[in-house]
């Protein structure tokens, strides 16, 4: 990928009984860029070590080509929203705005006012009295009033209702009508990085199992459904992952139009980033 | 830098009328028997302790990841908390000061005469006040910032005791060489204490880099 927003390359980060193993892959100008994995795979701990919050025992992290230990400025051009509010409940909206005022050069008062109104957010109240949907916007409204180049979205739509994730995910998807602006979002909903991320980059167990364009996965990736015996006679190559039923095997292919013409005797269906997941996760990949 | 001392003060400003309470209560109780000098100490103190209250708050919001986000160095950050303590210090001198200066006043119309342990001035009570608060308070900024706000509640005892121990041993020694410790020597060493407030805060400020520098969140 040319024109990387975001480069990781072999980020590696050792804890007991865990380790993140080489991990790799880049963010391109305008797009999005999803970040799948369990619960543990190594999503949030990939992010932090990215910040710079922990710290990597090897790899290379840069932000437009740049190290961010080396250039604190960079840091003006990355908005961060985590999960969960890191504002004390006291504060109010406006304080948080005066806060990050304080803290970005390139703060914009305005534009930080028109999201408050976007989101139905009173400037005054209490930040203990917002509902969770709300100190997520608070959030979002926060990292995207200092203009961002790279907005970094760590689990921030999980538990979310279904109504102001969509909400939430228009803003993001406004957000890269600007081409010299990129998403990294780290998310357990994969509905949602089906309608908004150009790329996926799947973590599983601390390593990188792939990183493809979406549309690749949409169009290409199939599951075949079929009997013991036809599973037998399935290419190991074309084997990703695949997990055995009561009644049938799930395969995951990379080829589904190819499976089609070879299988008839076996349904493919397309696979969605959920059954790709699920297949890698609880499934057998071949050796 | 700013943001981050901003965001303390608001956030401890919601503890303000509990904090206002307590001082003027330590008025009417310590008043008539320690004198504005003695009330100026206590208020320093108190306010200086307030420094482990906002760790706590950082914590319980998780606002130090977030923070190092910003474009603020972790040294900044560091920075931030004596910067904050100074300030809340400063906050009980003056209010020790005014409310110890009014107290004091009302005090003798109603006939009761403050007993003065010291016949320091006012300004320079509030001086070594303001050094003896940073001194206690600046010891539980490392111990919070490596043992977290919660246990950092329980050591802040400790800010109070190691530099009495440091005090005591510190007399020994000169009493094992011989040195007596005179009323002159006393008040000189008295008055040198914001120079030594300062040295101390600085190695203070150094060790919290250092702990601050090895954390992950």
């Amino acid at each position: 990928m040319t024109d990387a927003i975001l480069q990781i390359e072999n980020l590696t980060k050792q804890y007991s009984g865990f380790l993140l193993d080489h991990v790799s892959f880049s963010i391109p100008k305008g797009s999005i860029m999803g970040l799948i994995g369990e619960n543990g795979a190594g999503k949030s701990t990939t992010i932090k070590a990215a910040l710079g919050l922990i710290k990597k025992e090897d790899g290379k992290v840069s932000f437009w080509g740049q190290e961010l230990s080396m250039n604190e400025n960079l840091r003006e051009d990355i908005g961060v929203v985590f999960d969960g509010i890191n504002f004390y409940e006291t504060l109010t909206p406006a304080k948080v705005g005066s806060i990050s005022n304080a803290a970005y050069k390139q703060w914009n008062s305005s534009l930080y006012s028109d999201y408050l109104r976007r989101f139905k957010l009173p400037a005054d109240k209490e930040i203990k009295e917002f509902s969770k949907g709300m100190k997520t916007k608070l959030c979002i409204a926060a990292a995207l009033s200092h203009n961002p180049k790279l907005l970094i979205l760590d689990e921030a739509t999980s538990g979310l209702d279904p109504v102001i994730r969509d909400d939430i995910l228009d803003v993001f998807l406004e957000f890269v009508q600007d081409e010299n602006h990129s998403i990294l979002m780290s998310s357990h909903i994969s509905s949602d990085l089906e309608k908004i991320a150009d790329y996926i980059t799947f973590i599983h167990q601390g390593k990188v199992l792939f990183c493809k364009s979406k549309d690749e996965l949409r169009y290409r990736y199939g599951i075949i459904r079929c009997k013991t015996e036809v599973f037998h006679s399935i290419d190991p190559s074309e084997i990703l992952a695949c997990r055995k039923d009561d009644y049938q095997w799930n395969v995951l292919t990379a080829d589904k139009e190819s499976a089609r013409r070879k299988y008839k005797n076996a349904v493919i269906d397309d696979a969605s980033i959920d059954d790709i997941l699920l297949l890698y996760v609880k499934g057998e990949q071949p050796k | 830098m700013k943001s981050l001392v901003l965001k303390d003060l608001y956030n401890i400003s919601h503890n303000s009328k509990s904090m206002l309470f307590i001082l003027l209560f330590f008025a009417v109780v310590f008043l008539p028997s320690s004198g504005i000098q003695g009330y100026v100490y206590t208020c320093a103190l108190l306010c200086s302790m307030m420094i482990v209250t906002t760790f706590s708050f950082d914590e319980r919001s998780n606002w130090t990841p977030y923070a190092l986000v910003m474009p603020v160095s972790r040294n900044d950050l560091v920075a931030s908390k004596y910067i904050v303590l100074f300030l809340f210090s400063s906050i009980g001198v003056l209010f020790g000061l005014i409310f110890g200066t009014i107290g004091g006043f009302i005090h003798r119309t109603m006939g009761i005469v403050p007993e003065t342990l010291s016949e320091m001035p006012l300004s320079m009570a509030a001086l070594t006040a303001l050094a003896f608060s940073t001194v206690f308070g600046s010891i539980s900024i490392p111990l919070t910032l490596k043992f977290g706000a919660e246990k950092g509640r329980i050591l802040v005892f400790a800010s109070v005791f190691i530099p009495v121990a440091i005090c005591y041993i510190a007399y020994r020694l000169l009493a094992a060489l011989g040195i007596t410790m005179t009323d002159s020597l006393l008040a000189a060493l008295l008055y040198a204490s914001p120079a030594i407030a300062l040295i101390w805060n600085y190695l203070m400020f150094k060790i919290s880099c250092s702990i601050f520098s090895k954390k992950e969140f």
